[in-house]
């Protein structure tokens, strides 16, 4: 190239940086790095693989519809009327200790909290205790903002509107004698939730707060009597309103309800014998094919049972490991040739 | 003009890169829905709720795209890793108290990188998403290379002859061709013409270089051209960039 001299003051500086020569490392993908490489991720897949199977098999859970569509189940009587405060109880047996600490969740299926405009209807400024709002609800709770008598609504919203009010009380049989097994309600919810999400106004009472506003349509309580015993559970900052409130990512989810307290009988968890959960029965579902269940589980490292994350893991570990012979045939066949 | 005339438009890459990407978003998605269905965090409480999914999903996501790099300059490295950083510092900012605390109808995540990012389940899954986003493709490259080299896989493929290394030792040389004042310069190069056959390629992109025609004359072997003391000539490539990185080899395309 013929030597040129720099005419103009723009030209940019003869550096690597500037020319775009700067080294690079490029991976080439030679057979001496990707077959020892798939065969490495296979291994390790496979071990993650197995380590995740295991676990998710020790995990104990059991389930149980109590919708009540078929007639056997024992709150198809429920379901059908249309009472309030239906009552049923459910009885099962457990054959083993379920290892503690055992989680009590109820479930809901082809419920769709993930909708849009579901999820949008809420007032996170009211949740948050501004009072300002209470009086003029956030336009996006429509029309769930004001009641018919243009009364404010407080918590506003579809979601609070739509709150699980099912409860569950869970009795333990043996010898003939009838044991309540004590559910703890405390910290199943999130600590961000309960501590920053979501705040009371601060008035004392909780209940003069709440003048000149109206509870949501379908609850049967204000929200400043959600749990009147206990201060620290009433208002916004209650459990299972927290607890409703995060709303599911997919339409069969499960919410924590109670966790089983361990003490006394209950120590190491639940044990074996005749278990019958009392249930109130107000939620209704069957207007759109819904199911509700309940669930007892308990956790390990990975969370609740799970086992799509151990067998993917083992089936991806597989394959790799399949690819890496496949290419290393495919390396031999065709390397010979070139050598000719 | 050809790109008006529509004339690079090459239906083979556009289905493949189409597939590419169908693949990538089903697996992007599904593999955390599957992983977060049914289950809690391992202390009970709950992780598939809405946001938590969200954050996992587009956490996949950033992780995915930012492994299926081609090449790694420096700056391209910096860039990357600081975006992931970037990614998570403002993730946290956004979802951490002081933010909700100012506006809390804006920040309605709060709590959620906290919450989800400390399972190791979500990290697992995080991994598996990545990891089955980029094997496909390096098993499909490798597999191409193999049954259908192009000429750039032959070059990569034959090892560098040693003299060349032994004689590349410059230690930052980014500095233009001109200045050899210590050697013996392009006068040969300038005097038998060659310069005007061989255009200058400046890019640097990985290890090799690679002659544009067939009839690409070899610098590193002997050169009809002048050469002052009888010395075997100089490794010198004249009318391109010496780095220390680049290396020159003469390959022959056989398929015209």
């Amino acid at each position: 190239m013929v030597k040129q001299e720099s005419e103009s003051a723009n030209r940019p500086d003869n550096t690597a940086f500037t020319q775009q020569r700067l080294p690079a490392w490029q991976p080439i993908l030679s057979a001496g790095i990707v077959i020892p490489g798939f065969v490495l991720i296979g291994l390790a897949f496979i071990g993650i693989g197995v380590a995740l199977f295991v676990t998710s098999k020790s995990i104990q859970e059991l389930e149980f519809d109590y919708t009540g569509y078929s007639n056997e189940s024992p709150c198809s009587s429920c379901a059908q009327s249309v009472v309030a405060n239906c009552k049923c109880s459910l009885n099962f047996t457990l054959t083993t200790l379920l290892q503690g600490p055992v989680f009590f969740y109820y479930g809901l299926s082809n419920y769709f909290q993930n909708y849009r405009r579901y999820g949008a209807s809420k007032d996170d400024n009211q949740l948050y205790g501004d009072l300002s709002y209470f009086t003029s609800p956030s336009s996006s709770c429509s029309p769930y903002d004001y009641d018919s008598s243009k009364k404010p609504i407080v918590p506003c919203g579809s979601i609070a509107n739509s709150m699980f009010n099912d409860t569950f009380t869970l009795t333990w049989t043996v010898n003939g004698k009838t044991n309540n097994v004590s559910l703890d309600g405390k910290g199943i919810a999130w600590w961000t939730d309960y501590n920053v999400k979501y705040r009371n106004p601060n008035v004392t009472p909780l209940k003069n707060a709440f003048n000149g506003t109206v509870k949501p349509i379908n609850w049967a309580k204000p929200a400043y009597e959600l749990d009147a015993s206990d201060p620290s559970n009433n208002g916004f900052v209650n459990q299972d309103f927290l607890v409703w409130m995060r709303r599911a990512a997919l339409p069969n989810f499960r919410k924590l309800y109670r966790r089983i307290d361990a003490s006394g009988d209950y120590k190491n968890g639940l044990p074996a014998g005749n278990y019958t959960v009392d249930i109130t029965y107000n939620y209704p579902v069957r207007a759109f094919n819904g199911v509700k269940k309940i669930v007892f589980s308990n956790v390990s490292w990975m969370g609740g049972r799970n086992e799509f994350l151990g067998i993917a893991y083992l089936v991806i570990g597989s394959l790799c490991v399949v690819m890496s012979v496949v290419m290393l045939i495919v390396y031999a066949k065709f390397k010979f040739p070139d050598e000719e | 003009v050809d790109c008006q005339l529509n004339l690079y438009f090459s239906k083979k890459s556009f289905f493949k890169c189409a597939l590419h990407s169908c693949y990538s978003s089903l697996v992007l998605f599904f593999i955390p829905y599957a992983a977060m269905y049914d289950t809690v965090r391992d202390d009970g409480k709950d992780i598939a709720d809405y946001q938590s999914f969200a954050l996992l999903t587009q956490t996949c996501l950033l992780f995915a795209v930012s492994i299926q790099m081609s090449y790694w300059t420096a700056v391209n490295t910096i860039f990357v890793l600081g975006s992931l950083v970037m990614y998570f510092a403002v993730t946290f900012t956004m979802y951490s108290n002081g933010m909700f605390t100012i506006l809390p109808s804006a920040f309605p995540f709060i709590g959620t990188a906290r919450n989800s990012l400390n399972q190791p389940n979500v990290w697992l899954t995080i991994f598996l998403t990545s990891i089955l986003c980029v094997l496909p493709v390096i098993t499909n490259r490798f597999l191409m290379i193999q049954l259908c080299p192009t000429i750039n896989d032959k070059a990569k493929a034959t090892p560098a002859p040693p003299t060349q290394r032994a004689r590349i030792r410059r230690t930052s040389s980014r500095r233009s061709g001109y200045a050899f004042s210590h050697a013996q310069g392009y006068g040969d190069l300038v005097t038998s013409g060659r310069f005007l056959r061989r255009p200058a390629l400046t890019r640097s992109s990985g290890f090799t270089h690679v002659g544009r025609t067939t009839t690409s004359f070899s610098p590193m072997g002997r050169s009809a051209g002048y050469s002052p003391t009888g010395r075997p000539q100089n490794n010198k490539v004249p009318n391109v960039e010496v780095t220390s990185l680049q290396m020159y080899r003469t390959i022959t395309d056989s398929a015209p």
